[in-house]
Parts: structure tokens; C-alpha cells; sequence
């Protein structure tokens, strides 16, 4: 975060101002939408936006293969895509090695609690998202000391990652105690219905 | 002892001080029909204790819940998809684990992935929702043909509210229930080696009588009581399957019920039409799924089978997932339900059939379980299983498989109560396969009906 970057409020605005295109549904094998964005495309485009050429290899994790997986990564990764097509970042020509950790590693580590499209609706989440893109590739945002980012991106990012952590073991509790709930029913004993199937 | 002060001997462990645990809101007029239930001289061997569940609010919200049902208008479309739908999916993608982890909920239904039993038998804790209660929570099992057994998650509520579509199937056939207090309301029957029994009483229709018996005679004193029981008992409604109904044709019971309702089976024309005039009421043929519930009822004069529920959208899917046109065949999938503890968004039934719309709403035409497979015939044509299923119709028999060696021959499996009817199925099958083989099927379940060894079969 040595690097000054552009006001916040301009990042988390076009987080606001996300087009419908970038809100859509990512392409996914085996789910038949034709209008579905192929995502490792868009992303290349991003690419060469900042002057970098990825070989295909480097693509390969922007390709939807399983729903549960790779749809709500590859939906952030499309808005990601979105805040990284701003002026101010194509500005600086980033290197392609940092484009595609920001759009896999941090989208993947976002996206595994929370539902992408948030990142645009919830005014704190999209503040997350610009402070995490922005400091991942270096920078801090303009009118903020390192340490005043420093400490702003940890609260709003810890709070909600601890929030998310104690959701994720109260779900695994409750699934351990749905299919307990169920073994211990013995079958049929359960409840009248007027026909078997 | 029984509530009356007699030795019962009809009673498995718990008795009459466990009956309120199955029935919380039995009442001592409820108590004495499971008596005259149990206690009949004729009765079957009640091997087993179940109830429903309700307690009293649930009761008077089953009959709000009829009378909802009753009322609902089913006439969505695909170009005009029920109002509820939008709200369902934004509700079920941020309260279901399942579908909470693949991210935001779409904008449109046909955005989803479909699921399939495969889904559902992997891990049915990730489809119940986040408020559904734990303590109340029944199962319901179910082993199906498709090699996936399932263990669906329920609640006595969603139990109860079966009745309430099987009255919305009656009322098409001018059947209204109308028994109560004292009376027995449905007779569920079985006809297995071994078949889970009960009774129990209806809360919604004023505690009458329901009972699962298993026709089989090794659990009855004598055979012969059979038709003695269900005399004396006088269902007003008989449910079961084909296998059992062919048993019930067998019985010199004179009772006639209200009607008979086969679920979890095809119900061939010639069945049915022998079961009508055998008992002189209307036989009600309901497409039913552990995972959905009662879904349709067939109805000539519609042309299929007509939707019951007023929340479940069905679509017609290909293989590869893309619905297709209304009166093209592909998989029956369905969105929504009346079970609170698995909302359903998209979920493949493995059943087929074509959608129709008309004065009747959404109608299934052509119903048939599992995926369509196509026969060689001995000109070495393909037709499909369907036009098998049309071929064998004007026979009266419950069950039946037919089965395509890798040499081209076709073997017939009956049951074999149905085997003196072997000579007009192969006059039947002949047009299309010459002489076919006609085996004696001893299952005593469902089967998977249409099988082939020849590779070209899969359609």
C-alpha cells in the first residue's frame, strides 16, 4: 500500500454503477445459457486493457466447470473485472502477474462467504472490495496514510471475515444436526401421509 | 390394556400411553377408533406405530392451508411464470446452504444449474433451509429405481398437507370426503412380503380412521379376512398401488369406496378401467414423488395428467438442461413445492413427459418414469418405450418390464397374477417384435420398467 491511489469514493461508486453485462451469469459447462459471459475472455480482455498478454495457461481458472464452485467466484471476478476497466487503474498499466492474482486468488478468498453481487449492493462490501483490489495491487487510497489504510482495511475486512468464519461453523453444525435429526427417525415412523409414492 | 380396560393383542410395545406421542392431539373419540381399528376380530398384524404428528395450531392451519389449495387457480406458462417464482429463488438462495454457496441469486429460473436426486442423496443437509425446525423434523425414505436412495427431510405439516391436494384431485372426479368422527377415512394398502403397518386418525377431517395394511396373507389370521377387515372397516377412500390393486381385485369384498387413488406407479388403461367397474367409483391414477409430493392427476378429458399444486413450477428439460417447446418430451422438472424443508429450484424428477397448456391449466402428457429408451424393432426400425406403453394398454395388469437382449429378442416380465394374460400381450407386442419371450416377474416393488443390453438404446 506504498503507492497513492484514486479516491475511494470513485471506486466504490463504479462498484454502484455496475452494468447488467458484468452482472450476468458466468459460463459454466454442462449449464445451458446461451447469453452466459465466458469469463476467462472477459478477463483477457482486462488483460489487454493494461497492455498484458496471458497465455492461455494462466486462463484456465477463469473457466466455469462446476456451479457450487466456480459460479459465485467467477461472478466477482466479472465485477472485479468491471473496477479494474476504471481509467485510473488502466492508467497504470498494471503487471499481468498482479491482474490475475487480484481477479483469482482475492476473488476466490471473497467470494467463498459472500454472495459477489453483494460487493456492488452493500455500501461495506464494496468497500471491501475497492480497499482489497487496491491494496493487493499496492496501493492505498488517496487522502489516507498507510496506516490509516492499513487500519481501515483490517476492521472492515476482519470484522466481516470473523462474522463469516463463525457463520460458516454455525452452518456445519446445523448441517451435523439436520442428519442427525434424520438418521434418528426411523423410516416410515415419521408422519400420515394419505398416499405412498 | 386397551383405553376400554381389554387385553390387547394387537399392539406393539408402547400401546395406548404411547398413541398420544404419534397422535399429540388424540382425543378419547380418537382413541376409540384406533381401538375398532386394531381391535377388530379380522384385523391385520399391525406390525408398526407411526401417527401424524399435528399438534392443535398446526390442525387449524392444515384446514386454512384446504381451503387455499382448494381455491388456487394453477395457469401459469412459460412465457407468463408465476408471480411467486422470483421471491422463492431470492428467499431459497439466501436460506439454503446449497444454493447460498453458489453466490448471488439469478435473475431468471432458466439461469440455474438443475439438480438431480444425485444431488439430494449426496447430502440432503445442504438443502434445508436455515428456519426449519430441527425438533419437528420427520423423514420420509425412499430407495426409488435410479440406484440414489434418498432420505428427503419433512415435517408432520408438510404430512398433512397431502390431503389437501388429493382433495383438489377428487373434486375433478365430483368426489367430495365426507366422513368423520367414527368412520374410517383412508385404508393405504400394501402388497409386500414385508410392508411397514400402522393406523392412526386424520386430525383435519375430525379424527376418522386411517390405516396402512399390507395385503399379503401372511399378515392376516386368515386370508379370508382381508375382505372381511375392509368390509367392516369401510374406507371411504382405498389408496395403494397397481401391484396392490390387482391383489384387491382378487378379494370378494363388497364395500365400495368413494374412489381409488394409485400413486408411485404407471396405471395402465386396462387396470384401470377393470377397477372401476369392479368397485363402481372413480380410480384416480396421481403422479406422486417423495420429493414433491402429489404433482398431477390424470384426467382423460385433459388429455394428461393435470397439476395439483398452485406452488410448483414444472419445466420440461432437455439432456442438456435447455427447456423445450410445450408438446416436446424431455425430463419433468420442478421449482418450488409445498415441503418448507426442501424448497426445490430446478430439480430433475427423472420422469418424462411433454407440457400442454389449455382449459385444464398445465397438463403432462405422455407421463412416463424414468428416461425414454427406444426398441429395434424386427424391421429394424426404433420406436420408442412409449409406444410400448400405448401397445400394452388394454391390458389389466399392475406391473410389468420389457427388456431388449443384445441379439435384438425382447423379453416380457409379468407378474404373476397377470400371466394368463401373456398370450394377448405378445398378440399386442407382435407388430413390432414378432415372437417375444413373456417371463414371470417376481418382483414385488417398483422396477425399472424399460431396459435394453443394445448400446443405440439410450434415446
Amino acid at each position: 500500500m506504498m503507492q497513492i491511489g484514486p479516491h475511494l469514493e470513485t471506486l466504490t461508486h463504479r462498484l454502484a454503477d455496475t452494468p447488467v453485462e458484468f452482472l450476468a451469469e458466468p459460463r459454466i459447462a454442462g449449464v445451458a445459457n446461451a447469453q452466459a459471459v465466458a469469463v476467462a475472455a472477459l478477463v483477457n480482455d482486462i488483460l489487454l486493457l493494461h497492455g498484458a498478454r496471458a497465455p492461455a495457461a494462466s486462463l484456465q481458472g477463469f473457466i466455469g466447470a462446476q456451479v457450487k464452485a466456480d459460479r459465485n467466484r467467477l461472478a466477482l471476478a466479472m465485477i472485479v473485472c468491471w473496477l479494474l476497466a476504471d481509467d485510473w487503474f488502466t492508467g497504470q498499466q498494471l503487471p499481468q502477474h498482479d491482474l490475475l492474482q487480484v481477479l483469482g486468488e482475492a476473488a476466490r478468498e471473497l467470494a467463498a462467504s459472500t454472495p459477489a453481487h453483494q460487493f456492488t449492493q452493500d455500501p461495506e462490501r464494496r468497500e471491501e472490495l475497492a480497499r482489497i483490489v487496491l491494496a493487493r495491487l499496492g496501493f492505498r487510497p488517496r487522502d489516507e496514510s498507510v496506516a490509516q489504510a492499513t487500519d481501515r482495511l483490517s476492521a472492515i475486512s476482519g470484522t466481516e471475515r470473523r462474522r463469516l468464519l463463525e457463520a460458516s461453523r454455525l452452518a456445519e453444525q446445523r448441517a451435523r444436526e439436520i442428519r442427525e435429526a434424520l438418521a434418528k427417525k426411523a423410516a416410515e415412523e415419521s408422519a400420515d401421509k394419505w398416499s405412498r409414492e | 390394556m386397551t383405553l376400554a380396560g381389554k387385553p390387547d393383542v394387537n399392539l406393539p410395545g408402547g400401546a395406548w400411553e404411547s398413541d398420544r406421542d404419534y397422535c399429540p392431539t388424540l382425543t378419547p373419540a380418537g382413541a376409540r377408533m384406533l381401538e375398532k381399528l386394531r381391535g377388530h376380530p379380522c384385523a391385520p398384524v399391525y406390525r408398526n406405530r407411526s401417527g401424524n404428528k399435528l399438534q392443535a395450531a398446526e390442525v387449524a392451519a392444515l384446514h386454512a392451508y384446504e381451503r387455499e389449495v382448494m381455491d388456487a387457480v394453477v395457469a401459469w406458462s412459460a412465457a407468463a411464470p408465476p408471480s411467486w417464482l422470483p421471491d422463492f429463488l431470492k428467499v431459497t438462495y439466501a436460506t439454503v446452504p446449497y444454493y447460498r454457496a453458489c453466490g448471488s441469486p439469478p435473475a431468471r429460473l432458466a439461469d440455474v444449474a438443475p439438480i438431480s436426486r444425485a444431488e439430494l442423496a449426496h447430502d440432503i443437509a445442504a438443502f434445508v433451509p436455515d428456519d426449519a425446525d430441527l425438533a419437528r423434523m420427520i423423514n420420509f425414505q425412499t430407495t426409488g429405481t435410479t440406484g440414489h436412495p434418498l432420505l428427503i427431510a419433512s415435517h408432520p405439516l408438510v404430512a398433512g398437507r397431502y390431503l389437501a391436494f388429493h382433495k383438489r384431485a377428487l373434486r375433478r372426479f365430483g368426489v367430495t370426503l365426507r366422513h368423520g368422527a367414527g368412520q374410517v377415512g383412508v385404508m393405504l394398502l400394501g402388497h409386500q412380503r414385508r410392508c411397514f403397518t400402522y393406523v392412526s386418525v386424520t386430525p383435519t377431517m375430525d379424527e376418522s380412521g386411517l390405516a396402512k395394511i399390507n395385503l399379503h396373507p401372511d399378515d392376516w389370521r386368515q386370508a379370508e379376512d382381508r375382505a372381511r377387515y375392509l368390509d367392516a372397516m369401510a374406507p371411504e377412500l382405498i389408496a395403494g398401488d397397481p401391484i396392490s390393486f390387482a391383489e384387491l381385485l382378487t378379494l370378494p369384498m363388497t364395500h365400495k369406496p368413494a374412489a381409488l387413488m394409485s400413486v408411485s406407479m404407471m396405471l395402465l388403461p386396462g387396470m384401470r378401467a377393470r377397477l372401476e367397474q369392479r368397485f363402481g367409483c372413480p380410480v384416480l391414477d396421481i403422479y406422486s414423488l417423495n420429493e414433491v409430493g402429489p404433482v398431477a392427476v390424470y384426467d382423460e378429458q385433459a388429455g394428461g395428467h393435470v397439476l395439483l399444486q398452485h406452488r410448483l413450477y414444472v419445466e420440461i428439460l432437455d439432456s442438456a438442461g435447455q427447456p423445450v417447446p410445450d408438446g416436446a418430451r424431455g425430463e419433468i422438472t420442478v421449482t418450488g413445492g409445498f415441503n418448507f424443508c426442501l424448497p426445490l429450484v430446478r430439480y430433475r424428477t427423472g420422469d418424462y413427459a411433454s407440457l400442454a397448456h389449455g382449459p385444464h391449466g398445465p397438463v403432462l402428457v405422455g407421463l412416463a418414469g424414468r428416461s425414454p429408451l427406444r426398441y429395434r424393432t424386427v424391421n429394424g426400425e426404433w420406436i420408442n418405450n412409449i409406444d410400448i406403453t400405448h401397445a400394452l394398454k388394454p391390458l389389466a395388469i399392475a406391473l410389468f418390464g420389457v427388456h431388449q437382449h443384445g441379439d435384438g429378442s425382447v423379453a416380457l416380465r409379468l407378474a404373476p397374477g397377470a400371466m394368463p394374460q401373456a398370450d394377448r400381450a405378445r398378440a399386442l407386442l407382435a407388430p413390432f417384435f414378432g415372437a417375444i419371450a413373456v417371463e414371470t416377474l417376481l418382483a414385488e416393488d417398483k422396477i425399472i420398467q424399460y431396459t435394453s443390453d443394445l448400446q443405440e438404446a439410450a434415446v
